[in-house]
């Protein structure tokens, strides 16, 4: 499976529907994006996620941290 | 999950117009319902639903409460929109739902000054009636759903968020409550949004510089005084649970010991997660639709590691929907940024009569007051900007005479129309701190002021015109009693 906005294929099962076999959800390890199966495909398909919102993998160490890491004492 | 999760929750009978304190949120689901301010959608919605019924709600004048009782794939019902409108907001503080905005500040502001009113402890509170530890999935006990299109996953948007400090966790005046936005990010796993200036950014920092974890408690459904309050801006030392003892007019909030860690959490939450901030780690979060009408970026921000989640039985999940204010953040964030804004002013200017700060959470304000020689109002608005929370988030304040109602948006353009002078009455004032969130802050926490001084000119200033106000013909009052009784009768 490819995460539908970053497009790698680090996706696991995040959860499946407690009442019946209702939907599943999923996580994408490299950017955290999740979705659920029955979302409309502007949330689950990789070729129709809004380009506006993508995310290239490479940018994420470069993302601010908030808030900073302080120094370590002693 | 039981069956029972499914069938309608039982809320007790609330009093109608009653000035009681609420120690939970289904005695308040309860006032509502009995006040017309709070439907029921029996009907089974998809998850991602929710989200538009908030914002639809959030659209009517005095939109009600929606309680979801079923959620497709879900075992219990969600509930939104609860603060999203003025007559809520009326009932939430014991007053009649048709009580005006001005009339709610000034109550509010009464009631503020009766902090600190100290907690009543007690055991056997209902969110301790069930407590996971093991295999421990969040999706089994909260009915979770994405609320804008584009946020990155499930939020949480309105949890009471309890932190303890690291080194004294058992602490009472060491513990803060406050919310900030979380990321449902796995079964046992959450991010959460800790601004450097907020008390838990602090919190985390001192936690972190020692390789440290942060203990913290999530409570969702707390009693709406409490959620209120949890968003109020106050000093670190000041306590949250004393100033809703105070909100609720001098009725003593009831706390508990939290299942696993013993955090002090509101006794008449729904359901308490608690875990820990894990020291020293970043992870990308977001974006997130914020209050200012916007999605936030992404950002690598800080996670939470869940160790138990403790809840009433049928717990009711409460969440709300922001966007394009107004939405029911911009309720629950309006008085509460207003009065401390209020007090902070009056202490040095007790000509202020009264704040409205309840525009994207106070970016815009408008203060009312009354004008003692030229240039006063002037003075009063660089005064706020100088007020430990003025300072980041005030952008646009606008400066009206006592007579005019600040809440009252008729009567402010009545007075920038009347009364501004664009060449003298209008000053920016560069180069200030300014609030990350809003987007034209560039670059983001840096701001430019702008001050419209909209009170009548008085001396030394020159005054080249006399203003005479009209008043209301005699006879005004007893025509407005007249005119409501036969538009009474000709509905009838
Ligand atoms: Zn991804």
């Amino acid at each position: 499976m490819i995460c539908p906005r970053c497009d790698t294929d680090k996706v696991e099962l995040m959860a499946k529907s407690p009442v019946g076999n209702a939907w599943e959800m999923y996580i994408c390890k490299t950017c955290t994006y999740s979705w659920r199966s029955t979302e409309t495909p502007n949330k689950t398909d990789p070729k129709l996620y809004n380009a506006k919102f993508k995310i290239k993998p490479e940018s994420i160490p470069s993302m601010l941290v908030i808030p900073p890491v302080p120094p370590l004492k002693g | 999950m039981s069956e029972a999760g499914l069938k309608d929750i039982q809320i007790p009978s609330g009093k109608t117009g009653s000035t009681k304190a609420y120690h939970d949120l289904r005695s308040f689901l309860a006032t509502l319902e009995a006040e017309g301010q709070l439907v029921r959608v029996k009907d089974e919605v998809d998850p991602e639903e929710i989200g538009a019924a908030g914002r639809a709600s959030a659209n009517l004048k005095n939109g009600p409460a929606v309680l979801f009782e079923k959620v497709k794939g879900y075992a219990n019902p969600v509930v939104t929109n609860v603060h999203g409108s003025w007559a809520n907001h009326a009932l939430m503080m014991g007053m009649d739902k048709d009580t005006p905005v001005k009339e709610q500040f000034l109550e509010l502001s009464r009631r503020w000054d009766l902090y600190p009113v100290g907690p009543k402890r007690v055991t056997n509170a209902p969110v301790n009636e069930n407590t996971v530890t093991e295999n421990i999935n969040i999706f089994d006990i909260i009915s979770l759903y994405r609320i804008n299109t584009y946020d990155s996953g499930c939020f949480l948007s309105k949890a009471c968020i309890v932190s303890a400090d690291p080194e004294d966790p058992t602490s009472y005046g060491k513990t803060n409550l406050g919310t900030y936005r979380m990321q449902v990010k796995g079964k046992d796993k959450l991010g959460i949004q800790a601004l450097p200036f907020h008390d838990i950014g602090l919190q985390l920092s001192k936690a972190e510089a020692l390789n440290q974890p942060v203990p913290i408690a999530i409570c969702l459904g707390c009693d709406p005084i409490t959620t209120f309050m949890a968003s109020t801006p106050i000093r670190y030392d000041q306590s949250e649970y004393d100033y809703v003892g105070a909100l609720n007019n001098g009725v003593p909030m009831e706390i508990t010991k939290s299942a696993t860690l013993g955090l002090e959490i509101p006794a008449g939450c729904e359901i308490c997660i608690e875990g820990y901030i894990e020291p020293r780690l970043r992870e990308c979060e977001g974006p997130f639709g914020e209050f200012p009408g916007s999605y936030s970026g992404a950002r690598l921000q800080a996670v939470v590691r869940i160790t138990a989640i403790s809840y009433r039985t049928n717990p009711v999940f409460e969440n709300l929907y922001l966007g394009i204010p107004w939405s029911e953040i911009d309720y629950l964030m309006a008085l509460n940024t207003s009065v401390p804004l209020y007090k902070m002013l009056k202490d040095t200017f007790p000509e202020v009569q009264a704040v409205n700060a309840m525009y994207t959470h106070g970016i815009g304000v408008i203060v009312s007051t009354k004008v003692r020689f030229g240039g006063f109002g002037k003075a009063v608005a660089m005064r706020l900007l100088t007020t430990p929370h003025g300072m980041a988030y005030n952008k646009i304040i606008i400066v009206v005479d006592e007579y005019v109602d600040p809440f009252n948006l008729e009567q402010v353009m009545w007075a920038m129309t009347t009364r501004v002078d664009p060449d003298k009455d209008v000053s920016i004032i560069k180069n200030c701190p300014g609030m990350p969130l809003d987007p034209s802050s560039n670059p983001p926490g840096m701001h430019n002021k702008l001050i419209i001084d909209a009170t009548t000119p008085k001396a030394p200033e020159v005054v080249s015109r006399e203003t005479e106000l009209l008043t209301p013909p005699a006879g005004t009052e007893k025509w407005e009693g007249i005119i409501a009784q036969l538009v009474k009768a000709a509905r009838k």
